[in-house]
């Protein structure tokens, strides 16, 4: 069995995965960024809605090379179709528009594209990337470090590192490793479906269809996805309805206030992936360990938005293990601690605060008010004067 | 909510887009995966909650029941409740 050394082993190659090899990189560590799958971003289990600073502000340059559409704002629907409309063109016309000295205020990205793109910037950054690699399990030495064990094609590799980093999504094994409380329940896991169509009208806006009728627990969205495509799709929380996911998709098609709009559809791609609407994980860390990105649940428990989170996260990880590692601390939960505070306080009261605001939206036992609340919560949410600050 | 009897898990291989939402709502510990990104199928699930047939998007995930005698098995009807 061949054994390697490196400062970091990353599990999972998304977004959070990649942000964090690259600034742990940027930052002078030795890293290594495995990925079991041949071709990242696929299968695509995300609508790829992120805000344009959600992009700068962990220094990704806005490339056409991954995005599919620029966003200037929202549509907020309720259960009848009546809608609150929050186009950002109109409200800062200073800022965000089409001309030369505007811009966009989101994107919805190719996920196949921008995870790769996310991905190369790490490996140009002097990461190791080994794709067709699986994490198999770990074992923490303590202070010295820890063991990973991985199988890249069908070669077993031991690797000699200082920290794990498990960003291997909500399905994360890698937690499961180190015996860490990642179970999530039935009630906040939104199980979500996905048509790409044609033949769909969409202006540049995310729109968002709320109600119980077409989503219980969640919401619908259609999203304009670049070449006049559209993306159709929601996310239901299993334990209020009797039907599946497709189910609901269907109904939302045939027999919503958008039907005549979706009566030409036609399905160009099929997807779809559990998205939790739940509090982060209580405890990301551990012996030489760290979760980040979903597997941490790092997601917004309003929007179930994950892309934005993840970067961010991304980032903080990797400069503090950086800091961490090149203070020559050794990498134990007690020092590991210090990773989830930092996220804490950039991020994480924020999602504690909103997941407090949904929880409290989904109690409400009459349906017609719980409507009136989420509608009410998700215009006020995408609003520019939004008393939510935007994560 | 586990009806404590093991059960085998049968996967409807087309239907299935690999979300992986069985295996994020799985209480098992680690390894109870199937090659691709589903919940294990050549076990049995000692656990039985059938969560991951509740939250399969396209309600492709069904059981069969392992009688506790190993007298064979005994086979439910796809969406029965548990």
């Amino acid at each position: 069995m061949t054994t390697k050394q490196y400062d970091l082993v990353v599990v999972g190659s998304g977004p959070a995965g990649s942000t964090t090899a690259y600034f742990a990189a940027q930052a002078g560590l030795r890293v290594l960024l495995v990925d079991k799958r041949q071709e990242l971003g696929a299968p695509i289990q995300c609508s790829g809605a992120i805000s344009r600073h959600g992009l700068t502000s962990v220094g990704i340059e806005i490339d056409a090379e991954y995005i599919h559409q620029p966003i200037y704002g929202f549509r907020i629907l309720n259960e009848e179709g009546l809608e609150k409309r929050i186009d950002y063109r109109q409200l800062k016309p200073t800022e965000y528009g089409e001309a030369e000295d505007q811009v966009p205020l989101g994107y919805v990205v190719d996920r196949r594209r921008f995870d790769r793109y996310l991905m190369r910037r790490a490996e140009r950054a002097g990461v190791d990337v080994w794709l067709k690699t699986e994490g198999l399990g770990y074992e923490s030495r303590g202070a010295a470090g820890c063991t990973v064990k991985v199988k890249r094609f069908d070669e077993e590799i031991e690797i000699q590192a200082k920290v794990l980093v498990g960003a291997d999504g909500l399905q994360s094994q890698v937690g499961r490793w180190a015996g860490m409380q990642t179970h999530i329940r039935i009630n906040e896991l939104a199980s979500c479906l996905q048509f790409i169509v044609d033949r769909v009208e969409a202006e540049p806006l995310l729109e968002i269809v709320t109600g119980h009728e077409w989503a219980p627990g969640g919401y619908a969205w259609v999203f304009p996805k670049g070449e006049g495509y559209a993306e159709i799709g929601l996310g239901v929380i299993p334990t209020m309805t009797d039907h599946d996911a497709r189910w609901h998709v269907d109904h939302f098609m045939r027999s919503s206030f958008f039907k005549e709009r979706f009566a030409d559809a036609r399905i160009l791609e099929v997807q779809g992936g559990g998205v939790p609407l739940a509090a982060p994980l209580r405890q990301q860390y551990a012996d030489n360990l760290i979760l980040v990105g979903d597997a941490a649940r790092h997601v917004n428990p309003i929007t179930g938005g994950g892309l934005h989170t993840a970067v961010s996260a991304g980032e903080i990880a990797g400069t503090f293990l950086a800091e961490l590692i090149n203070n020559g601390v050794s990498p134990l939960a007690s020092e590991l601690k210090g990773y989830q505070d930092r996220w804490y306080e950039a991020m994480g009261r924020q999602m504690w605060r909103l997941y407090e605001t949904k929880s409290e939206i989904f109690r409400i036992k009459d349906i017609p008010e719980r409507n009136r609340q989420l509608y009410a919560t998700m215009s006020e949410y995408f609003s520019p004067d939004s008393q939510y600050k935007k994560i | 909510m586990s009806n404590k009897i093991p059960v085998l898990f049968s996967i409807g291989w087309n239907a299935c887009i690999n979300c992986g939402a069985c295996v994020a709502i799985c209480p098992q510990e680690a390894g109870f995966i199937s090659p691709f990104d589903t919940i294990a199928v050549d076990r049995p699930c000692d656990i039985a909650c059938l969560l991951c047939e509740d939250i399969c998007p396209v309600s492709t995930i069904t059981h069969q029941q392992i009688s506790l005698s190993g007298q064979g098995t005994e086979i439910t009807t796809p969406g029965t409740p548990s």
